[in-house]
């Protein structure tokens, strides 16, 4: 009971709910699928799948810009059999889906998500870290997840006994082992600079100096190109590329297991762009704010934050209006219905803006929270320490959609690689600058004075 | 209490994973009953103050030296299951000298005073290897614990050897198509 009475309920309250972050890869599936589909339609200068919808009685069709469809694919793949072909071995033919996705829920807990939460309770201090398990490990803990989680391809690929799989699996666990390496080399450098593995550590390093894409530019594009590869998407997907083998190691894999592999892949996504936003783009810090700044002027900053959220919804508007007046102008027969749903966004979209600029100016004009220091550490409300794990959240989650969409635009700009082109991209060019990239690091911090 | 009960339960998954490396028929089994102890072990690490070692463990064995591992497994005869069977007329020599090197050492280390401190693990190499070396200060606990591991591992390379040699030896017939 000692353990339960050391903190404050508080304390526990926001502990426990930190764990809510955990499934934040899973979440960011519902967003990655359909911004794939759709971005995969950009780049191509199509329009992408669209035309699913609800039907609404009094109403009419609702599309949700083509998001239905990707809810029609999830409930498809749901509701399938579950299939094992003969001959598989069951046990890790059915195990094997499970350990990328299982890794999806672990790796998370070392992120921050915000900065970490000061504020006075009661008579006390508190504060809570912003990542689930502040270790001092972090990075590390990472990349053995990220490692351990290849193996689901592994064992898929074996225990489906069939030629196409075996090369897959052998394909991803030497693409792993390669692009591992060049991972953790590329990391070095920034882990040199800020002088911790701890990714709280990282940021606050950051914040204070510069970002990590300023610092180690070189490290950067290493990095991503090797997170990149990591994932197995195209251009590096050798390991289920369709023209050679089929679908490489989920071949004989169907309905939700193969969602399984299919989530972990987007989870993986996921995770390696909150990694990379946190290590090269600030994490969770505001650009040219500090956070100290940022809890000095509360009301302000979440009025502007209401403001950045209030053009956000505007500018959905101002498209919603182009897009009616050109669907008014053609002869097409579902222009009414589409005018009509176009109405309803139209409701939202007012009616949020109008919240929002309203929230806005009501926290600029009367939330002014006192702020004390307390051995040169800011102290505020708990409103105040909310408020900005709020800002800071919503400026990480930001952050990592862009490299989100990095991958997204990667994948369908670049050709796939031959699997030899990988293994020299991997082996000959990528380690070797990173290996360059760490000495000039360690050269140039030692001579500049330590960090 | 509650780091005994997370001990007890990691230390009987890492024994039962190394048994299953040793009962295991087909190799990749063997490699994944591997991968399970090391994880076990690097929760073990982390359980006595070292979460770096712990990590490292992870990383490095159960990342990237087991797939290192699996690789070749399944390179060299990955689709084929190997029904090769568990004792043969070896065993007859084999099985007593493990049990009585196994006897030895459990002997030795029962009666090797071994008072287990978790400060001194942590700590610079020079501390480690005093607490290991300096059995005037710590008694010959970790001192024998190191002699073990030593004889382990020589054995781990005679037998590393002799499985080399007799596939040396042995006529090169391998047929690696797979037959399922």
């Amino acid at each position: 009971m000692d353990i339960i009475e050391s903190r404050t309920w508080i304390e526990w309250v926001i502990t426990i709910a930190k764990f809510a972050f955990c499934f934040v890869p899973v979440l960011y599936i519902l967003l990655l699928i359909p911004m794939e589909r759709r971005g995969a339609g950009f780049m191509q200068d199509r329009q992408g799948p669209n035309r699913s919808y609800i039907k609404i009685p009094y109403f009419g069709k609702i599309r949700l810009f083509g998001y239905v469809q990707n809810m029609c694919d999830g409930a498809k793949l749901f509701f399938k059999e579950m299939f094992a072909p003969a001959g598989v071995n069951k046990v890790l033919y059915y195990v094997a889906p499970a350990v990328p996705f299982a890794i999806v829920f672990l790796s998370p807990c070392v992120i921050p998500w915000f900065g970490p939460m000061v504020f006075e309770w009661g008579d006390k201090m508190v504060r809570i870290p912003g990542s689930i398990i502040d270790s001092d490990v972090g990075v590390l803990l990472l990349m053995g997840f990220s490692s351990i989680s290849a193996f689901g391809a592994i064992l898929a690929g074996w225990a489906s006994k069939s030629k196409y799989t075996f090369l897959g699996a052998l394909r991803t666990s030497s693409m792993t082992i390669s692009y591992e390496v060049c991972l953790g080399l590329s990391l070095m450098g920034i882990l040199l600079l800020a002088g911790s593995f701890n990714l709280t550590d990282i940021v606050s390093w950051q914040e204070h100096h510069v970002w990590g894409i300023v610092a180690q530019p070189v490290a950067f594009f290493c990095f991503l190109i090797a997170s990149i590869a990591e994932t197995g998407r195209a251009p590096f997907d050798v390991a289920e590329g369709e023209p050679e083998l089929v679908a490489g190691y989920h071949t004989e894999y169907g309905a939700m297991q193969f969602g399984l592999f299919y989530m972990g892949e987007y989870s993986h996504i996921c995770i390696n762009s909150f990694l990379i936003a946190t290590l090269f783009l600030g994490g969770y810090s505001v650009p040219f704010v500090t956070t100290e700044t940022m809890q000095a002027h509360m009301g302000g900053a979440l009025a502007i934050l209401c403001g950045i959220l209030a053009f956000l919804v505007l500018a959905f508007l101002h498209m919603l209006y182009r897009y009616s007046r050109k669907l008014k102008a053609t002869e097409q027969t579902h222009r009414f219905v589409v005018l009509q749903e176009y109405k309803l966004y139209k409701i939202c979209g007012w009616i949020a803006a109008v919240v929002l600029v309203a929230l806005g100016v009501c926290a600029w004009l009367f939330y002014n929270p006192a702020n004390f220091v307390v051995n040169g550490v800011a102290v505020g409300s708990l409103a105040t320490a909310v408020g900005t794990a709020l800002i800071h959240l919503l400026v990480l989650v930001v952050k990592s959609v862009f490299f989100c969409w990095v991958w997204i635009w990667v994948r369908w700009t670049l050709p796939r690689f031959r699997y030899d082109h990988v293994m020299h991209l991997g082996w000959k060019i990528i380690l070797n600058i990173a290996l360059i990239n760490l000495v000039v690091t360690a050269v140039i911090a030692k001579l500049a004075g330590g960090n | 209490m509650l780091a005994l009960i997370y001990f007890i339960v990691l230390a009987v998954i890492a024994l039962g994973a190394a048994a299953c490396v040793l009962l295991s028929r087909h190799p990749l089994y063997g490699a994944l009953s591997l991968i399970v102890s090391m994880v076990s072990l690097a929760g073990i690490y982390g359980l006595i103050g070292s979460p770096f070692l712990g990590v490292v463990q992870i990383m490095v064995y159960a990342g990237a030296i087991m797939m290192l591992v699996t690789f070749v497994i399944m390179v060299l005869n990955g689709a084929r299951d190997s029904k090769t069977p568990m004792f043969d007329k070896v065993s007859l020599f084999v099985i007593p000298a493990v049990l009585v090197l196994a006897g030895l050492v459990g002997f030795a280390l029962v009666r090797a005073p071994l008072a287990f401190d978790a400060t001194t693990l942590r700590g610079s190499v020079a501390l480690t290897s005093r607490s290991l070396f300096d059995v005037a200060l710590t008694g010959p606990g970790y001192f024998m614990l190191f002699e073990v591991l030593g004889l382990l591992l020589l054995s781990a390379m005679v037998a590393a050897v002799l499985l080399a040699k007799k596939r040396l030896g042995s006529v090169v017939s391998e047929n690696t198509e797979d037959k399922h």
